[in-house]
């Protein structure tokens, strides 16, 4: 191929196109992040390089002319229309290297960064013709592209979603014709232009094609958030949005929940109590069907000095409880107090004072004017001991006076909520009569039934999807706010005022101070969902629903007499929620029910419901044994020689021969039929230059033709069966 | 074929070559028939070298050599022998021909009658000729070497393909190489380099050499081969007369004496395939039309071996 001829062909004017287009791309978000204004002017000098390297000008012409035009352009966008002024561009310059040279990079002038620029976008030039040209290979430029424009897309306001797919399509367009150069020009193809039409017709069909169904099929969300705001926060400069860091360890957003649960393993607070318990710092009242929200956003917060006020409802006085204190030591910037279930007292400098949001029970603390939560303060409370007795015995019926606001704030859902839910709400609940029967079986439902606790491997709801029912029906996997946003779904279908509520458990134990103290550390990953319910004249009761977790507060079914329960003896599911296999007897019963009408529609009813997963074994089954048996060439011999090398005996000779003529056959060095072993030994010999195969075939002969075979010839003729046999492959 | 030569046989090609340039093929080949106690018809042009090499095989073998020259006048008791009234016996005796000696060169056969080929035809058919009523027996070993002009020459009487069937191998001699025909001059300067020859082996080790040729390993397989190949040449489509079982018995021997010759006690198709050219040639006859389209026998052969599949597995009947 005529370098000269070749230079000012059509493909190679396609080429540069495609080289400038993606070169193109890298100077797009310079101009949208940097404010660059005359873009236009480089994308000028990348033309005009292209344009001269396509129709290969000399060099030193070449190098003048954009000389000239860097001048001119520095020129007419610095200096203005005042004349030349080559004086002052020079001094420039003098001054500009000795910054360089001085190390003083924030000295130089404009002007001679964008001469700098320009540099640079020559030399890109040259290395694109020299790829092109010499290499036939842009793989590198075109994944520097890909990187280059991704990382601004994660890491700057640029969004680089178009030019993600236009830099696609130009560079694989690109590597595919230039694939197809490097094979012609290895292969010695002289007349190109048929192959090279079908080359470029199933090039251009595949990437429309994958770019087509790339763009419309859907794309599943980030596996990790935004990494920007945690790199930040890790690197200690995020002070840009304080309403992101505030609560780390927990989205501050939770109106659509799903994904992966990812915390970082930041300490968010030490804190000295009597007894481990819950931490709370948030509720959520309106369930969106992604996620949870709270009413009424722009309510006044409740100022108030030490003493809680009495919105933050708890509990009544009918429960019977005991005061605790619990020291926390804050190991974070952030203004929210956390603070457990029946607050009473908040004890920290006198400077600082509080803020109730009345909607979400969010306590943020203020020291003067700034948000800021005390280094260390202490929290007094109630604890409570709910009577299993009590909580049945309430019932709507004997409402308190703030019962009627709370059940209508508290069992709001959405309209769209599936029905489904509140029929396996139903379900769960069959038999139960009194609220807390009710939420309990809810709760330990979740204990079985098929339910798994994960972290990563969670996914978010698509468009059309209700988060919770994705989770009951679907998925049947998640983390805490999966369980908890559950249940309260499934109890609020069921007119059971419920909130959702976040905060932390109780955290790692560390120590046990002098005073029978124990300290904990909550960390991120402590962060934790829960529910309340609210029970009429007894007040707000937390349930805990999330495998694994156990909240001390919980009341239980124990104290429960025999005389109340009307169906069998319950045991203690929620005390030990990781052994699953405790289950109500109505989920046996049901399990007995399914059991029983299997053994009759087993075999129909298995293939209906797993034809899918059937084909697609099939499918891959049949595909694996033809991926193996077309390429048997290579994986036979293998075979072959580990089931003859092993034994010496003579009598393995002959098989072992026939199986190499079959081998050889398959690489396509068939035996003629006429053609005798001699012959046919010389031809493989001399292909593969050695003297095995006619000395093969001379054991062979004596064997076939003269009916004995010479004694210990296949411990001799082993080794170069075995290399012949490894040369096939 | 590269292959090592019984040694034996081996100082009588060296022998041959003294006095003939080139041509190892032909003498190795008339070494297979005379082995495999056939006989042998050259066909060539005169002049290049046919009788010479007769004349050095047979002295190489010690052996007596005869020649007749066959001419339109000849008759059959000139081959034979003739019994002649002697008075002073009042008896007929009998004057052997030339026809009763070890090796006989008969020159350019098909110049004379038909009457007088078959005579000879007979005696080395039947190894031996009757006479008057007289039956005698032909010597051992009898080796009847046949030159013969190509056809397309006047004044000769084609032999009957019937008869040709009797000779184990057809063969062309060939003009030498350029360098051969240098060399030839210069030995035919001075002296004839026959007159130097000596026997290198005696008559007695030739007879045992032909007994132990009978000995060669013929597996079951080679003579099935054998037999695929004769059986195809009757069905080609081309032949109006395939290789007759002669033929293929003359094909086994030809074959066992060829593997004698390369020292090994068994046949290979390989032999089989070497040899079939100078086996079958002359015993097919084309269809006159594939004669009219110019078809030559050789293509033929060389087709129905590749037709037929060389058996390379035991027990295994792999024939259509």
């Amino acid at each position: 191929m005529n370098q000269k001829s070749a230079k000012r062909n059509i493909d190679f004017f396609i080429l540069y196109v495609f080289s400038f287009l993606l070169l193109w791309e890298w100077l797009r978000p310079v101009e949208q992040l940097t404010g660059t204004s005359s873009i236009s002017s480089f994308l000028g000098f990348v033309f005009g390089s292209l344009l001269l390297a396509f129709l290969g000008f000399p060099l030193a012409p070449t190098a003048v002319l954009k000389l000239i035009y860097i001048l001119f352009t520095i020129q007419s966008i610095y200096y203005g229309n005042a004349g030349t002024s080559i004086d002052l561009f020079l001094n420039d310059l003098s001054q500009n290297a000795g910054s360089i040279l001085k190390g003083q990079w924030a000295e130089m002038s404009d002007s001679f960064r964008t001469l700098l620029f320009f540099a640079l976008l020559w030399i890109t030039t040259y290395l694109i013709h020299y790829w092109l040209i010499a290499r036939k290979n842009i793989l590198f430029f075109f994944l520097a592209t890909l990187i280059f424009i991704t990382v601004l897309d994660a890491f700057s306001p640029y969004e680089a979603e178009e030019a993600i797919i236009r830099s696609v399509l130009t560079g694989f367009s690109l590597m595919g014709i230039l694939t197809f150069r490097r094979l012609a020009d290895s292969e010695n193809i002289q007349k190109r232009s048929r192959i090279k039409r079908k080359w470029m017709f199933s090039l251009a069909v595949m990437i429309a094609g994958s770019a087509a169904i790339a763009y419309a099929a859907p794309k599943a969300d980030p596996v990790w958030p935004n990494p920007v705001p945690f790199m930040n926060s890790l690197s200690g400069s995020g002070n840009t949005a304080p309403d992101e860091t505030e609560q780390s360890g927990f989205r501050s957003d939770d109106s659509s929940l799903g994904g992966p649960f990812l915390p970082s393993n930041t300490v968010a607070f030490t804190a000295e109590v009597e007894e481990p318990h819950y931490w709370k710092v948030d509720t959520r009242d309106v369930y969106t069907g992604k996620g949870w929200i709270s009413s009424r956003q722009n309510e006044q917060p409740l100022n108030f000095g030490r003493n809680v006020p009495s919105s933050l409802f708890s509990f009544t006085e009918k429960v019977p409880s005991e005061e605790r204190t619990s020291i926390v030591y804050n190991e974070e910037d952030h203004a929210h107090i956390q603070y457990p279930h029946g607050l009473q007292r908040i004890v920290a400098t006198s400077s600082y004072r509080y803020q109730l949001n009345q909607v979400t029970n969010k306590i943020t603390a203020l020291n003067g004017s700034e948000q800021e939560a005390p280094a260390s303060y202490s929290v007094q409370y109630e604890h409570p001991s709910f009577q299993a007795e009590d909580l049945q015995a309430s019932s709507p019926e004997e409402a308190d006076r703030s019962f009627r606001a709370i059940a209508n704030t508290y069992t709001q859902l959405p309209e769209n909520v599936p029905p489904e839910i509140r029929e396996l709400a139903l379900d769960i609940t069959r038999g139960h009569k009194t609220w807390f029967d009710k939420a309990k079986a809810i709760e330990t439902y979740f204990s079985s039934s098929g339910f798994t606790y994960e972290q990563v491997d969670v996914p978010v709801p698509s468009e059309d999807e209700d988060y919770v029912a994705q989770f009951l029906f679907d998925t049947k996997r998640g983390y805490c706010d999966n369980f908890s946003t559950s249940m309260a779904v499934l109890l609020r279908t069921l007119d059971i005022p419920t909130r959702w509520v976040k905060g932390y458990t109780e955290g790692t134990y560390l120590e046990t101070t002098e005073a029978e103290n124990r300290i904990y550390q909550v960390t991120s990953e402590n962060a934790h969902s829960w529910v309340e319910v609210y029970f009429p004249n007894i007040g707000w009761v937390p349930f805990e629903p999330t495998q694994g977790f156990t909240n001390e507060e919980v009341p239980e079914l124990e104290g429960i007499t025999e005389t109340s329960a009307e169906e069998e003896t319950v045991e203690t599911p929620a005390e030990t929620p990781e052994q699953p296999v405790l289950e109500e007897p109505e989920q046996k019963k049901e399990i007995n029910d399914a059991s029983q009408e299997a053994p009759q529609l087993n075999a129909g009813l298995f293939l209906k419901t797993n034809w899918q997963n059937i084909v697609v074994i099939l499918t891959a089954a049949f595909i694996i044994a033809a991926l193996g048996y077309r390429s048997r060439r290579k994986w036979l011999p293998f075979y072959y020689i580990f089931i003859y090398k092993r034994d010496r005996q003579d009598h393995h000779f002959p098989k072992a021969y026939l199986v190499l003529l079959t081998q050889l056959e398959r690489c396509g060095l068939k035996r003629k039929a006429g053609q005798t072993l001699r012959e046919y030994a010389k031809e493989i010999d001399l292909l593969f230059s050695s003297s095995s195969m006619t000395r093969l075939t001379s054991w062979y002969e004596q064997y076939l033709y003269r009916g004995s075979l010479p004694e210990g010839a296949w411990e001799n003729a082993r080794n170069e069966w075995e290399s012949l046999m490894k040369k096939t492959r | 074929m590269t292959n090592r030569i019984h040694p034996g046989i081996k100082k009588i090609l060296h022998n041959i070559e003294k006095v003939i340039a080139g041509k190892q093929e032909v003498a190795k080949l008339s070494l297979v028939a005379l082995l495999a106690d056939g006989h042998l018809l050259l066909e060539d042009v005169p002049g290049v070298g046919k009788t010479m090499m007769v004349r050095a095989l047979s002295k190489s073998i010690s052996a007596e050599l005869r020649r007749i020259q066959f001419t339109p006048d000849l008759l059959p008791s000139d081959v034979m022998g003739v019994s002649i009234y002697n008075p002073r016996d009042m008896d007929f005796q009998f004057y052997p021909g030339p026809i009763m000696g070890n090796i006989i060169l008969a020159d350019e056969i098909n110049r004379t009658s038909p009457k007088t080929q078959s005579a000879l035809l007979e005696g080395m058919e039947e190894n031996s000729i009757t006479v008057d009523g007289v039956t005698y027996n032909l010597e051992k070993p009898f080796f009847v070497m046949a030159t013969q002009n190509p056809i397309e020459y006047e004044g000769t009487y084609p032999l009957p393909e019937a008869q040709l069937d009797r000779f184990l191998l057809k063969m062309k001699m060939g003009y030498p190489t350029l360098d051969e025909e240098i060399d030839v001059l210069q030995r035919a300067q001075k002296v004839s380099p026959i007159d130097n020859l000596h026997p290198v082996i005696s008559l007695q080790e030739l007879r045992q050499l032909q007994l132990d040729i009978k000995e060669v390993y013929v597996d079951e397989s080679m003579r099935r081969y054998i037999v695929e190949l004769s059986s195809h040449t009757r069905s080609h489509e081309n032949v109006f007369l395939g290789v007759s079982p002669r033929g293929s018995i003359a094909m086994m021997k030809a074959s066992q004496a060829l593997a004698f010759i390369h020292e090994r006690d068994y046949v290979l198709p390989d032999d089989i395939q070497y040899l079939a050219p100078f086996v079958f040639a002359h015993r097919i006859i084309l269809r006159p039309e594939a004669r009219f389209e110019r078809v030559q026998i050789e293509d033929v052969i060389e087709q129905v071996i590749s037709r037929v599949s060389v058996p390379i597995q035991k027990h295994v009947a792999k024939y259509e």
